[in-house]
């Protein structure tokens, strides 16, 4: 990381234009009681602008996953400030804030039930009240556009495998349609095609619906179609890497 | 009534102990180690039934609701001292919520049964009041107990589905709203199961103590039938009730869950 930098890239001053994910000068710490307190964030400064697409990289326990649970308030900063479009999230109503910024787990979670019911579960919040549910054939066109179009909408989740289901979560966010996508280790327990499905229509919702993708990996990764901005989280700095 | 009691003359009473003996030979010859407990358990039972006694025989010679109340407010607070002791969470902090809503809903149901169902004059007349508090707090504090142990582990069990639900848009209640179902239901479970069982293969302490008492049994059965529904609703009430505030403690501010 010798060409690494501690601050944010140029495209993305804060002033100049709110950039949809930022961080500022956030601190935080995991305590747990008669433990020393384990640092995560030392002052972390981070600002991704809109429709871009950032990779995240450090090594294990880095606090990478962290990092992505703050923008959706999973985690609550010890100290500095956590903005959605030059918002605070603290200041979005917590149901609202998770649908503009849709957080996909590492390990894919599905309720029991069909793929269908799997997929319409979010509609069936009161956040969604007054919004259609889509019909079959707009949860197909999904599942198709993640290479998962032979998966009937009728299979029970629970018998799909670990590459069916992560692109099976995929959709289900999708279909939400989410300003930001943060995805934690994505592609870390599947198959290669479910992985390049997975990282395809990651690329696709910055390309072609101007969504804001935040990746973390702990590997080297390089997309195929989009320049990524690259951070590195390691030792409780966060630093940029400027595109070479 | 003290007609149709035989009275069990002090020494008579020493002689139940040969089944605190038996006990304590069982644990000795099978290495239990289990008679200290046994033997302080034995104690425990003379001394506290003694004093209870005590204290109801001041408390239906006074006829004073204060006292009435004020007795009922401590057997609460015993009751919810145990039901916070059997449950093994620490993260979350529950016990205060726990007395109140103990104490309010049992408080409530006490003085349905008693005022309304058995139209005692008055409604907290103490002979009446606090035996059928006593009973929907002594068996209503084991169905809070599982209640809210199950949604403990529960909730640390099933974090990820909360997470996860809660990432698609939903709200705590929402996140959480199976888990607070299984809570409910396994501390309701007991309750029902024993209104099964009821009559035919156990004859319940009330309706038990009333025949022995020389009550004729058509009217031991009917008190009977009360406390059995009684104590259905209470665990119900309470088991709901409180589990859905505590749920709440399960999470801090945003909807962030504080159990993994």
């Amino acid at each position: 990381m010798s060409a690494s930098q501690t601050n944010t890239p140029p495209s993305a001053t804060p002033q100049a234009n709110a950039p949809q994910l930022a961080l500022s000068a956030v601190h935080f710490s995991y305590r747990r009681p008669g433990e020393a307190a384990r640092v995560v964030l030392k002052g972390a400064d981070m600002a991704v602008p809109r429709g871009a697409f950032a990779l995240l990289t450090g090594p294990s326990g880095a606090g990478k996953s962290t990092l992505l649970r703050l923008f959706c308030r999973l985690e609550e900063p010890d100290a500095g400030r956590v903005l959605l479009a030059g918002e605070p999230v603290d200041a979005l109503i917590p149901a609202i804030l998770r649908r503009r910024v849709s957080y996909l787990q590492q390990t894919p979670v599905v309720v029991p039930g069909s793929v269908r019911e799997n997929l319409l579960l979010p509609f069936g919040f009161k956040v969604s009240a007054g919004q259609n549910p889509p019909g079959d054939a707009e949860l197909s066109a999904g599942l198709a556009r993640l290479a998962a179009g032979d998966i009937p909408l009728s299979q029970e989740a629970g018998t799909l495998s670990v590459g069916q289901r992560q692109r099976l979560c995929l959709v289900r966010a999708l279909l939400t349609r989410p300003e930001v996508l943060l995805l934690d280790e994505p592609v870390s327990a599947l198959d290669a095609d479910s992985a390049r499905a997975v990282l395809d229509a990651a690329e696709g919702f910055c390309l072609d619906d101007g969504g804001t993708v935040v990746l973390v990996s702990h590997a080297a990764f390089a997309p195929a179609r989009v320049v990524p901005l690259r951070y590195e989280l390691s030792g409780g700095a966060l630093s940029w890497t400027p595109a070479s | 009534m003290d007609a149709g009691v035989i009275s069990i003359a002090p020494w008579r009473l020493m002689l139940a102990l040969v089944f605190a003996l038996i006990a304590g030979g069982c644990s000795l010859a099978l290495k239990l180690d289990l008679g200290r407990d046994l033997l302080i358990g034995t104690v425990r039972t003379f001394a506290q039934l003694f004093l209870m006694g005590w204290v109801l025989g001041i408390v239906f010679s006074v006829e004073s609701p204060w006292l009435v109340m004020g007795l009922f407010l401590i057997m609460a607070a015993a009751a919810a001292q145990t039901a916070r002791g059997r449950v093994k969470e620490s993260a979350v902090a529950f016990a205060w919520p726990m007395y109140l809503g103990m104490t309010a809903v049992y408080l409530l149901v006490t003085i349905t049964v008693t005022g309304a169902i058995v139209h005692a004059q008055p409604w907290w007349k103490p002979q009446y009041f606090l035996p059928i508090g006593g009973m929907v707090l002594g068996n209503s504090m084991n169905s809070v107990a599982v209640a809210l142990d199950r949604l403990f582990s529960d909730m640390r069990a099933r974090a990820a589905m909360v997470e996860m639900k809660l990432c698609l848009g939903a709200d705590a209640a929402e996140a959480s709203a199976d888990i607070v179902r299984t809570a409910v239901r396994a501390g309701m479970i007991p309750s029902i199961n024993s209104m099964m069982a009821v009559g035919l293969v156990s004859l319940p302490g009330m309706m038990t103590g009333q025949i022995l008492g020389g009550s004729d049994p058509t009217q031991a059965i009917r008190y009977q039938i009360v406390v059995m529904l009684m104590i259905v609703g209470a665990t119900a009430l309470g088991s709901t009730i409180l589990t859905l505030i505590i749920r709440r403690r399960c999470f801090g501010p945003g909807d962030r869950p504080l159990l993994r």
